[in-house]
């Protein structure tokens, strides 16, 4: 596919190449049509010129005094103007001494009548006529007269560079201004593509700039279909959070009801088993709500700025965790933003931070920075560290909802965001003494 | 200690009632968020158990006039609350928090989880840092509900327990008797004074009968102090 660009460039310059063709051969034409006219027209009046000192020789044929010739140039052999005067039976009464040997004979020129021709390197003016001798009788004459091409060709020539040169050189500022012309009419569009990029990388909410006419009605649109897909998704969110509570809460009721003898000694078989199934629905309905309301990656995502949601996080852990007297370390700009779904960082940082901080015993750090190519989110504590097996145990992806509480790492709900995002998910050693969890995320 | 529970499912808010009447707790349940504002409010309450997708006042809303006071003769009030919520989302319980809620709890829950929970809201509430309340001798375990007085193991009835826990949650703040029969009994229990003055009397007597360290001071006409400082 051509570029809107290559299209308009292509279709100018074929447009304008094609009335620079046409307008260069008319004038090239016209002028030609008019020099000839011109050289025919000196050519005639050499031949009146001639004919105004025509005399009767002793034969009563019609002459030239070679001394009288009106151009010096008839008196010089090979200077490229000769006349010839031939008679009625076509025989060469007369000829200028600079008349060369392959003159062409004319056919018998009607009288009066002009004939104008290019023949060979020669233009050639041939004049019938018909004079009254003496003797009563008239007697037919074609004069001929010859001039050389070259002068006329050489002035064809640089009659022709000259035009190439112009023509030449008004196409080539001609195609200047057409690029520049162009260049600020696609600029809106360029704009746009542009401020789209920004939203995609999630460094722009919406389409801000004010556009002309003919592309308003577009980013309008777009606009309205990125707020939309954003309420959409939270009208999604609504309602699965509505089924979550709808479901849990009888959920809940069942949980109570199956623990009803509090004793462990009462419990009876049935309850045990109650208690069993009720706790996997419960694992399941969490686990795939969670997974239904991860949105993943989207292309027009509103950016999410990281720091502010950190530290809403710890401030809620902080209360939560109060006896334990968590420190959190945040080490991330104010600036950074991630385009992701709000709603999926704050699972994936929730996740990381209260995993952190039931594992951890009192020192938290968490940082986040943005190179070219990826965001990086670290979460590091001073608990005991991830088991060995932990990473091979993640990397198979083992199903969630198939793990119980406490047995997993608590890093399932996690994985399945990272995933959805076509991040990357490590687990190392970290330098406070306990678990770092790296999460990486295409910028 | 007076548990306020706001959930508007009625199974789930009488299990956790009874629940907490099996802990020897006082529970006053309220089935919307208008009516457990209110309750919350104007009820003498030690903790409140608060869902969040409630009818009328969402539990967030609850939250927040709660602690803004907002339309309360009492004013702004700092009790405890701990919040129920299915949508387990962070976004919807770090919302919660910031509301001023102090603790969550996922639907669904273990009964013994959520007691767990209020027993720990209740004693942070109190200013203490883990389930044993210490002073002096005297070993208070709120998840065992057992009494020791040095090695000796002390054995309480369940209102003595009550009344030793409230004041040694409370210690060194001067608690009346309506204060104490507020807190201890429900809303449609006879309440008698007198009976106050006798637990206290017991109290005295199993925790100290030699009256050697004297935990519980009486100030004529104001009420009762624990006067043995925190471990």
């Amino acid at each position: 596919m051509f570029s809107l660009r290559l299209r308009l460039l292509l279709a100018t310059s074929l447009t304008l190449a094609f009335f620079l063709v046409l307008g260069g051969l008319s004038l090239d034409r016209a002028f030609n049509a008019s020099a000839e006219q011109s050289q025919m027209e000196r050519m005639q009046a050499i031949s009146y010129a001639l004919l105004g000192g025509a005399e009767p020789n002793e034969y009563g044929e019609l002459s030239f005094a070679d001394d009288k010739l009106p151009d010096t140039r008839l008196q010089q052999p090979q200077s490229g103007l000769e006349a010839a005067l031939f008679g009625e039976s076509a025989g060469l009464l007369w000829g200028s001494p600079s008349l060369g040997d392959d003159i062409p004979t004319p056919a018998n020129q009607p009288v009066g009548q002009w004939r104008f021709e290019r023949v060979g390197q020669r233009f050639v003016l041939v004049f019938g006529l018909s004079y009254v001798g003496d003797g009563g009788a008239a007697r037919q004459y074609s004069l001929m007269l010859a001039e050389d091409t070259a002068l006329y060709d050489s002035q064809m020539k640089i009659y022709r560079r000259t035009l190439l040169l112009w023509l030449g050189g008004g196409s080539a500022v001609l195609l200047l201004l057409q690029g520049a012309v162009m260049r600020w009419s696609l600029r809106p569009l360029r704009r746009l593509v542009r401020e789209l990029g920004d939203i995609e990388a999630g460094q722009r909410e919406r389409i801000e700039g004010v556009y002309p006419q003919e592309l308003r009605s577009l980013t309008e649109g777009l606009n309205a279909m990125i707020v939309n897909e954003r309420s959409q998704q939270g009208r999604y969110r609504n309602a699965l959070g509505d089924l979550a509570h709808s479901l849990k809460t009888p959920l809940a009721v069942l949980h109570g009801i199956a623990e009803r003898p509090l004793n462990a000694q009462n419990l009876t078989e049935q309850h045990k088993l109650l208690q069993e199934q009720v706790s996997r629905m419960g694992h399941i309905v969490q686990h795939q709500l969670k997974r239904a309301a991860t949105v993943g990656t989207r292309t027009l995502a509103e950016p999410t700025a990281i720091r502010p949601l950190v530290e809403k996080i710890t401030g809620a852990l902080t209360k939560v965790y109060h006896s334990r007297q968590m420190a959190f370390t945040i080490d991330i700009a104010p600036t950074l933003k991630l385009r992701a779904d709000s709603g999926d960082l704050y699972e994936l940082i929730g996740n990381l931070l209260d995993n952190a901080c039931k594992y951890g015993q009192s020192r938290i750090a968490i940082a986040a920075s943005r190179d070219r190519w990826q965001v990086t989110i670290t979460v590091d504590d001073d608990g005991p560290g991830f088991p060995e097996e932990a990473l091979p145990l993640l990397e198979r992806g083992i199903r969630a909802d198939t793990r119980h509480e406490g047995q997993g790492l608590g890093l399932g709900a996690v994985k399945d965001i990272v995933d959805a995002y076509q991040g990357q998910l490590k687990l190392e050693k970290s330098p406070l003494g306990g678990g770092r969890v790296i999460v990486r995320f295409a910028a | 200690m007076r548990v306020l529970v706001v959930e508007d499912d009625a199974a789930l808010r009488d299990q956790i009632c009874e629940a907490l009447r099996g802990e020897g707790y006082v529970a006053e349940a309220a089935a919307d968020g208008e009516q457990g504002l209110y309750m919350a409010q104007e009820y003498p309450i030690d903790l409140a158990i608060v869902d969040l997708g409630l009818p009328k006042v969402t539990g967030i809303d609850l939250i927040k006039r709660l602690r803004k006071g907002t339309g309360s003769s009492t004013g702004p009030r700092s009790v405890p609350v701990l919040i129920l919520t299915a949508r387990d989302g962070w976004q919807n319980k770090v919302e919660g928090l910031e509301a001023g809620a102090d603790d969550y709890l996922v639907k669904p829950f273990q009964t013994q989880e959520l007691l767990a929970r209020a027993r720990a809201l209740l004693r942070r509430a109190g200013g203490w840092a883990s389930a044993k309340l210490v002073s002096g001798q005297i070993e208070l375990d709120t998840t065992a509900k057992s009494l020791k007085v040095g090695e000796r193991a002390v054995d309480l009835t369940s209102y003595e327990y009550r009344v030793l826990e409230y004041l040694l949650t409370n210690a060194g703040k001067v608690i009346s008797k309506s204060e104490l029969s507020e807190h201890l009994y429900a809303e449609e229990d006879e309440r008698d004074s007198n009976v106050i003055e006798v637990f206290i009397r017991r109290l005295r007597l199993k925790i100290d009968p030699e009256a050697t360290m004297n935990p519980i001071t009486t100030l004529r006409g104001s009420g009762y102090r624990w006067d043995l400082p925190r471990a």
